[in-house]
């Protein structure tokens, strides 16, 4: 009863704040240029240049790229994940410049653990194998004449965030939280290709995927996701996967970890036990206090986080008064999005958040807030605002707070981290990445 | 309902998490969305009444007989199924012995894992010592006390099985240049990585004499073996999959109803802690979001690097920066006889790991440029 009291007496004080914040106003704060109300802006007053003179013809950039001036808006790389020469590293995408919930194709996280293969699609071809009485081989048209789907998923590394269990480390948005990306996959179900090869169901538990890149890389998968809603996809927003994507095909397990999801694909077995993968023992298992490691754990976890305002997207130009929308972003592995729930004070009370556009199941949420600038960035409690925002899933999962998941999984598991993130905004707007913990 | 998933469900008396989907299906929700419990804890959208969650289904279309492809030939087959499981199950003969695996990692794993499998330079190490105690380190936790030592994890202190170390060398090393190790190489690099690691094989220490076979593989003696949760192998791995993710605290995490989630007084701390010297900054390319034109367009335009050290540091340094680093004495034997060979090393890539021009896509003569420096510490 206490916590929907508070929640009520915060939103009305919120809401209250709001109406008398807007009433008083200024043109100038609604405008939000250094431009004194009289002085004419000459972006207005003047003919741009490409007003005046002949555009490009429809014949250049038969393949369509950015405008020039979004130059800065690419997947970046840091020397702390430099392995392998940068090819078995990542690249991540620049979150903080996202709209909406699909990730262009060119932006879409890079990760690789024997480089970025250039698959010939002519010589691509998918092996289906093991504990069956007709097993299978097939060329990319044969595979593409199955029933297709089409599904928007989110693909995580598990390790995004995960530099972060001792400590924030990156002030930034793109690398905290950018090791995912959001895209509409076209496929076929794994489950729409094996009911037509008499595969022993009775013994069949696992199922290998294995690409065909320079290390071979390769998973375990349980049977219950190839029955779920395991695919093989070859699309990617409405196109060919591309090279990083694992072109021409890649296996899609919705909401579980995206190594999980094997690129350059070129078989699939299925056995009663498990292989042991190089990428499922020494890596991609979570490292507990009592010294034993969580193997197989695929779903990444509920999770959100801020996205504007964020350290690469700050309040520098906003002042007291200025209503603005604060947005974020939610996902989960383990189902949909159904709360976000947003804090000014780091994660000890808060508001609930909208969410808005489409809801789907493991695919990124968009949520919103329309907030008003307090004086000097401070909360009603005297200090900086500290923005957190935590999100809940229809299975009922929510984010734990940093210290909650410390407690339990230690600081040295790499993976699966999903305690509640916060920005602390500062007195000029600059937005810096913080923890709330006790150590 | 969907016809494999019901046989599976007829046929197979393990299929707990299925069982459990058909009956909250059944138990309803809002329309068209049942719910269930996945094997990782998530929830299921079965497709029933032409939809899966929110999305519409052309169940006649999933539902029908569509083969296509062809069977596999069995030379086709061998060729692909080369996957080692636990115990060195698919292993093929072979031997090789620590010996020889030790020329080989010295001639061919050496310039990025470091002597002894102490990696560096981006690679991982293979070894810290003996690895069984190695896996004691596996409870140290930086946890409440940032000052003390980190668990040490490699292959002696934390794989659960040897098995993936042979099919892993195989199939993805050496790295620039993969699936280029015969069976008894691998065997030897093997055997090698288990004398490093100082693991036992039928109860005696791996010593330099030792010889590694398919038979005596499944002898091998890992020490962090039962060093995993949930249990995967055995006729009820799935199972344990399934009861361990139903447990959110197994995993850290939390479960609440809408209604009782804490929205006041929910933490259990006000301290701010900040990141601490500055950081990770090194961002390439560096953090910017201006929407200023780029210089000369430069960035629409293929950038070669001309600059002999910015190609060393982007593609050498990683392995050369501790072998044959730049101007070191160690070239003088590479170099005794003219630079010619040296060039056509570099340029076309060695057997021992090199890669072909380091991987850049520099012209011959650029890339040459790259070589002097290597070899002589200095720009010309």
């Amino acid at each position: 009863m206490d916590n929907k009291k508070s929640e009520k007496d915060l939103e009305v004080s919120s809401r209250r704040d709001f109406f008398k914040k807007t009433a008083v106003m200024s043109a100038a704060a609604i405008a939000g240029t250094s431009l004194s109300a009289s002085e004419d802006d000459p972006a207005i007053m003047h003919h741009p240049k490409w007003g005046q003179t002949w555009g490009d013809p429809v014949t250049k950039n038969r393949y369509g790229v950015p405008s020039a001036y979004e130059h800065n808006v690419t997947r970046r790389n840091t020397k702390l994940l430099a392995s392998g020469n940068y090819r078995a590293s990542i690249a991540v995408t620049p979150i903080h410049e996202s709209e909406g919930i699909i990730t262009p194709n060119g932006l879409f996280f890079s990760r690789a653990h024997g480089g970025v293969a250039h698959v010939d699609p002519n010589e691509f071809r998918l092996m289906i194998h093991g504990l069956m009485k007709k097993p299978i081989v097939l060329t990319l048209d044969q595979l593409k004449r199955y029933p297709s789907v089409t599904r928007t998923h989110f693909i995580e590394c598990p390790a995004n965030g995960g530099q972060e269990w001792r400590g924030p480390q990156f002030n930034s948005l793109q690398f905290s939280k950018g090791f995912m990306s959001c895209a509409q996959w076209t496929g076929v179900y794994i489950k729409t290709i094996i009911k037509d090869l008499g595969l022993d169901m009775d013994k069949a538990k696992w199922m290998l995927a294995e690409g065909s890149d320079n290390s071979e890389m390769g998973r375990t998968v349980p049977m219950d996701k190839v029955l779920d809603d395991a695919m093989i996809v070859w699309g990617q927003n409405g196109e060919a996967l591309r090279p990083e994507q694992g072109y021409p095909v890649r296996l899609l397990l919705p909401g579980w970890e995206g190594n999980l999801c094997v690129k350059w694909l070129k078989r699939l077995e299925f056995s009663e036990e498990p292989w042991y993968a190089k990428e499922e023992t020494s890596k991609y298992t979570a490292l507990k206090p009592s010294g034993k490691a969580i193997q197989h754990f695929y779903a990444n976890e509920v999770n959100s986080t801020v996205v504007k305002p964020s350290p690469e997207k700050p309040w520098t130009d906003l002042k007291e008064g200025d209503v603005v929308e604060i947005e974020g972003l939610a996902w989960s592995g383990m189902g949909t999005i159904t709360k976000v729930d947003l804090s000014f004070d780091g994660g000890n009370n808060y508001v609930e958040a909208s969410l808005k556009g489409l809801v789907l199941p493991k695919c990124w949420t968009r949520w919103s807030y329309l907030y008003t600038i307090p004086k000097g960035f401070k909360h009603t409690n005297g200090k900086q605002l500290l923005l957190t925002s935590r999100a809940m899933d229809d299975a009922g999962y929510i984010q734990p707070t940093v210290q909650e998941e410390v407690d339990v999984m230690g600081v040295e598991s790499v993976y699966h981290r999903n305690g509640i993130e916060t920005w602390e905004v500062n007195e000029k707007g600059e937005v810096n990445h913080v923890q709330i913990r006790k150590v | 309902m969907f016809k494999l998933e019901k046989s599976k469900l007829v046929i197979s008396a393990s299929a707990v998490s299925l069982v459990a989907l058909f009956a909250a299906g059944c138990m309803g929700g809002p329309a068209n969305y049942p719910k269930g419990d996945d094997i990782a804890g998530g929830v299921i959208y079965p497709i029933e009444n032409g939809m899966t969650g929110p999305y519409l289904v052309n169940q006649t279309a999933l539902d029908n007989t569509v083969y296509q492809g062809r069977v596999p030939t069995a030379n086709e087959l061998k060729a692909w199924n080369k996957d080692i499981q636990a115990g060195g199950v698919g292993l093929p003969e072979g031997e090789g012995s620590v010996e020889d695996g030790e020329a080989i990692y010295e001639a061919k794993c050496v310039m990025c894992h470091g002597d002894f499998g102490s990696g560096g330079g981006g690679y991982p190490a293979l070894s810290k010592g003996n690895g069984a105690e190695g896996q004691k380190t596996l409870t140290n936790n930086r946890w409440k006390d940032p000052e003390a030592e980190g668990p040490s994890r490699y292959f002696g202190s934390y794989w659960p099985e040897a098995s993936t170390m042979w099919w892993y060398i195989k199939d993805g090393m050496p790295h620039p240049k993969s699936k280029t190790l015969t069976n008894d190489e691998v065997y030897a690099l093997t055997a090698y990585m288990l004398a490093i690691n100082e693991l036992e094989v039928d109860g005696e220490v791996v010593d330099d004499e030792f010889v590694l076979t398919k038979e005596n593989f499944a002898k091998i003696k890992m020490p962090n073996k039962d060093g995993f949760e949930p249990k995967v192998h055995g006729p009820s791995g799935l199972d344990n999959v399934r009861k361990y993710f139903a447990n959110p605290v197994n995993f850290g995490a939390i479960k609440v109803s809408e209604s009782s989630r804490c929205m006041s007084d929910c933490q259990q701390t006000d301290k701010i802690v900040r990141i601490q010297n500055g950081g990770i900054d090194d961002f390439h390319p560096p953090m910017s979001v201006e929407r200023s034109l780029p210089k000369n367009n430069e960035m629409m335009a293929v950038k070669t690097i001309k600059d002999p050290k910015e190609t060393y540091q982007a593609n050498c340094a990683m392995c050369h920066d501790s072998f044959l680093s730049p101007g070191s004495a160690e070239w003088k034997s590479y170099t005794r006889k003219g630079m010619k060979k040296v060039y056509k090393n570099a340029i076309k890539g060695t057997p021992g790991g090199m890669p072909a021009k380091g991987g850049s896509s520099l012209s011959d003569s650029d890339f040459k440029l790259v070589v002097d420096y290597v070899v002589s510490g200095k720009v010309k």
